[in-house]
């Protein structure tokens, strides 16, 4: 019994003619945290994309959840990515950002105050997305993604915009989210936020 | 300097001008001379009032005061007197005064005829038109520089919507007497209104000029780069990013009081929809307002811009309450997260504008019907008929890329027709004229049995929304 949420094997991307991923193999299992790095333009969020069956790859095999992955709510519900800040919706605060994520999949891994306090939103719940500062926005995308029920965590650069001293919670968030038996991919910069979230370090090379 | 050249092309270009519009404004005025159509008098007053309105909520909304963003950023900051910074932007604000003006008195003459003293009413009514368009932008300016002269100008929107719908009512039957009077007031006294407007006018221009040295570059900065974002859309050809603009900015002022959801599921949604409507109650009465626009039109005659207005307006309510489904049409990355089915996702958000579009085309065929432009039948019943067809139209506007500047632009000998805006103004009126076309249709002709149509429009509708969802889902859940 296969016991992987991702097998990627031999991947290759090529963009505008030049390689951009050569010859990539990950794999992760339930309750596993790997963290890809790489210098800019190596490919992470490349990767990602991907994995996230957003975009095919020139040749490998990519399979998540014992399938290739698909651009499907099937998929989505499953899988949970965060990358580029989203486009909010007008007129409903943060609070009724997260409130609609749980409505929407009938129930959260986290009520609504539980992902407010645990990504420090509770004093601007009641505020438009737009009105928060960069950080703040990098929170509630991830309190977006970490809300609802998912199997794979796919984050591209969940560092963006935080400050320290809220990585080392981000870094407690992840942890608990594998111990329940999630699989997070994170593209990253940040070595001391892998370090804290104990995860299997992949670096990538630059394809030649 | 300029040369001689240029000179004489501006000279040209004017005399051209005048030998153009000569003709048909001799004509317009010719026909002025007139009693004024008692049946027609009010609700064209309250066109005039509807179009003074618009411009002051616009002219309000732009700033009006605005700078390029150079001058913003460097000028305006500088030491330099604040009325020498403003002065191309003061010329640009009474060139539009006084030509919105101009227009407003020929629009009011128009509604009102002339029954004796031709030119001399018609000049009342061009100073009362000026004086209008100039003392209206004034107060906005002041309004851009102290809070309590911005709720005069808010005050004074207001009351001219009220006079609107006043003379609206008026003019359909209770007070037709009262119009027709105003219609045939005394020459004297038209002249000593216009010379109060005038007084007025003269008051508010000068306290203008006065703030406009005070005026905070903070306004003004903010002023502009709105306007900035506006024409950056406008070049762009780019009608999107400019809603998203004003949209965006409207709700980052602004705090919320959240509520708990009501529904669960991908009905969550739908009712996204009405939370955000139920929030801009503003928005929201104008839009129930302005069904009663055919109404007017036809009130006023103008029954060709009545249906027009239909079509449009139903499709406008439609459109308003798919704000959901544009932002993820634009960025998919929260309906990703939220991970609903394709096919409910489309059930959901086309439930909001179906409802809308449906109650909204009711009223004003409910409201052309009592004016009397419709044959007898149960008009307002092609409402629910239509929304189908509206939400499958709302939902495929929603979804329409950005425009395509690559398109070609075809020649024809009626001048050039750049395809790719053109394309994108098509998106989802198609399907709304195509889904709807029993009801316009039934509009041309006035049948005498309605109900043929009404079945049709039914079954029209129907298909559409199933053809939409069927593409717009494919195979994908």
């Amino acid at each position: 019994m296969k016991t992987e949420i991702i097998s990627a094997r031999g991947v290759r991307v090529d963009l505008g003619g030049r390689a951009v991923l050569r010859g990539v193999d990950l794999t992760a299992g339930p309750g596993q945290i790997v963290a890809v790095a790489g210098e800019n333009g190596v490919g992470k969020s490349t990767l990602l994309r991907c994995l996230a069956g957003l975009h095919s790859p020139s040749a490998g095999h990519v399979e998540v959840l014992d399938a290739p992955p698909a651009d499907t709510a099937g998929f989505w519900r499953e899988v949970a990515l965060t990358g580029d800040e989203p486009a909010w919706y007008p007129g409903m605060s943060v609070r009724e950002h997260l409130e609609l994520a749980v409505s929407v999949h009938d129930g959260g891994r986290l009520s609504v105050e539980e992902a407010l306090t645990a990504f420090d939103l509770q004093e601007r719940a009641e505020l438009h997305p737009l009105a928060l500062s960069t950080g703040q926005r990098q929170r509630l995308s991830l309190a977006m993604a970490l809300i609802r029920p998912s199997r794979l965590l796919l984050l591209d650069e969940p560092e963006r915009g935080l400050d320290t001293a809220f990585r080392a919670r981000l870094a407690g968030v992840l942890r608990r989210y594998a111990a329940e038996g999630g699989s997070v991919i994170m593209a990253t910069h940040d070595h001391e936020l892998a370090g804290e979230c104990g995860a299997r370090l992949v670096t990538l090379e630059a394809a030649v | 300097m300029k040369g001689w050249q240029e000179r004489y092309t501006a000279l040209f270009g004017a005399a051209m001008l005048i030998a153009i519009v000569s003709q048909p404004i001799a004509s317009a005025l010719g026909s002025l001379a007139r009693q004024a159509d008692p049946s027609r008098a009010g609700s064209g007053l309250a066109l005039v009032a509807v179009a003074y309105a618009a411009y002051l909520t616009l002219a309000r909304a732009a700033g009006p005061v605005v700078v390029s963003a150079a001058d913003a950023s460097w000028r305006l900051l500088s030491p330099l007197p604040r009325r020498t910074v403003l002065g191309r932007t003061t010329l640009a604000l009474l060139a539009i005064s006084v030509s919105s003006g101009l227009v407003l008195g020929v629009a009011l003459i128009s509604a009102l005829g002339a029954p004796d003293h031709t030119s001399l009413r018609l000049t009342v009514a061009l100073v009362l038109g000026v004086g209008a368009g100039l003392g209206g932008m004034a107060l906005t300016v002041l309004g851009q520089a102290s809070p309590a002269w911005d709720e005069w100008a808010q005050a004074l929107i207001a009351f001219t919507v009220m006079a609107a719908v006043l003379l609206a009512v008026l003019g359909a039957g209770p007070g037709r007497h009262l119009t027709t009077v105003l219609a045939g007031a005394p020459v004297g006294l038209a002249v000593a209104a216009a010379g109060c407007a005038a007084a007025v006018a003269t008051f508010l221009v000068r306290q203008a000029w006065t703030a406009l040295d005070r005026l905070p570059a903070r306004a003004i900065i903010a002023a502009s780069a709105r306007s900035g974002q506006v024409a950056q859309a406008t070049v762009m050809v780019d009608p999107g990013a400019l809603t998203w603009a004003a949209e965006d900015n409207h709700w980052r002022a602004r705090t919320l009081r959240s509520r708990p959801w009501p529904v669960r599921g991908a009905w969550a949604l739908a009712w996204q929809e009405v939370r955000r409507t139920a929030r801009r109650p503003v928005r929201f009465a104008v839009l129930v307002s302005s069904c009663a626009l055919p109404a007017l039109a036809v009130a006023a005659g103008l029954t060709g811009v009545a249906t027009v207005l239909v079509v449009a307006g139903a499709l406008g309510a439609a459109a308003s309450v798919t704000a959901g489904a544009r932002r993820d049409s634009d960025n998919p990355a929260l309906s990703r997260l939220l991970a609903v089915g394709r096919r409910a996702a489309t059930s959901a958000r086309a439930l909001p504008p179906a409802l809308l579009g449906a109650a909204w085309l009711s009223a004003a065929l409910a409201g052309m019907s009592a004016a009397g432009a419709l044959s007898a039948g149960p008009w307002w019943l092609l409402g629910p008929a239509c929304a189908p067809a509206l939400a499958a139209a709302a939902l495929r506007m929603a979804g329409r890329r950005p425009v395509d500047h690559s398109l070609p632009i075809i020649d024809t000998p009626g001048g050039a027709i750049p395809t790719g805006p053109l394309l994108w103004a098509m998106t989802g009126v198609d399907l709304a004229l195509v889904g709807c076309a029993p009801t316009l249709v039934a509009l041309a002709v006035q049948p005498a049995d309605l109900i043929p149509y009404l079945m049709a429009q039914a079954l029209t509708g129907l298909g559409v929304i199933g053809g939409y969802t069927f593409a717009a889902t494919g195979h994908k859940r």
